[in-house]
């Protein structure tokens, strides 16, 4: 209790402790130096190789449109697409597609690649064929007998 | 008698707009960053202009100009990478399988595993490729 006649100075009430930002500021900041580091920026696209419809049981029913006898394009070891021993580059093997596939538009093309072409080869003649409209592509080779 | 005007003090910055812009920029990168398991070689896809998005998920295996395997970012031999393919498909049969292969691989590294993983059960497999706007220069 206090003597009426003196006055007391009273202690100022500490204020409340502030949560500070600096510690989440300095988190977030080395999270966006992480993932800006670690980031790869590839634009990857993708060719299905292998589909499920490939599956007997899951392929459409057998089509009665006339696909004619499949056409078989040979990539050699240089990369080049042939055709019954002619080379053809890319816009000549394109427009072969197209006009083959005038007169028939269920047209079947099988690919035969040489082990020793490179990826950039096939994948240029698979381009070339979708391009054109072919749907029916197969990549096929040659195994050696057991 | 005069009065001066009062010096108009500039408002302090604040500092929410710094950690907005900051919040904004990780989650950009969070959400576009890929966090896939790289290839411990040089692996250069090839370029098409036909190619589809690319799905998430599944198994990498890719391919070194060389014929160098890897899985998921792990050198592998032919053993390991039946193993290692065949240990994922028995647990998630609907496995995707991508092959990210350079594209100088020769195709006798490529063709043969593409039927080798098709042997061991995987249905979808793809080729990595990369987007490109001009036909590819050969």
């Amino acid at each position: 209790m206090q003597d009426p006649g003196t006055f007391g100075i009273r202690r100022p009430a500490p204020s409340k402790a502030l949560i500070s930002l600096v510690p989440l500021i300095d988190v977030m900041l080395i999270l966006l130096v992480f993932f800006m580091v670690t980031s790869t920026y590839l634009n990857l696209d993708m060719i299905p190789a292998v589909k499920r419809a490939d599956d007997p049981l899951d392929a459409a029913p057998v089509t009665t449109q006339d696909t004619g006898a499949p056409l078989l394009i040979r990539i050699g070891a240089d990369g080049v697409p042939t055709l019954r021993g002619v080379g053809m580059d890319l816009p000549a093997l394109e427009a072969m597609f197209r006009d083959r596939l005038q007169n028939t538009p269920a047209l079947r093309v099988l690919v035969l690649p040489s082990g020793a072409a490179d990826m950039q080869a096939l994948v240029s003649v698979m381009d070339a064929a979708t391009r054109a409209g072919v749907t029916g592509l197969r990549v096929v080779r040659l195994e050696v007998a057991q | 008698m005069r009065l001066a005007r009062p010096v108009t003090r500039q408002p302090p910055e604040t500092i929410v707009a710094l950690i907005d812009v900051v919040f904004f920029l990780l989650v950009f990168f969070m959400l576009i960053g890929r966090m896939d398991a790289t290839a411990p070689f040089d692996v250069t896809p090839p370029t098409t202009e036909t190619g589809a998005d690319m799905p998430s998920g599944g198994i990498t295996v890719s391919v070194s100009a060389s014929g160098d395997l890897a899985v998921d970012g792990l050198v592998v031999d032919d053993a390991a990478l039946d193993q290692a393919i065949t240990a994922r498909l028995v647990t998630t049969s609907d496995t995707l399988v991508r092959i990210n292969a350079h594209r100088d691989t020769e195709l006798r590294h490529v063709l043969p595993l593409v039927s080798r993983i098709e042997t061991l059960g995987a249905r979808d497999v793809v080729l990595v490729v990369t987007p490109e706007t001009a036909p590819p220069a050969r």
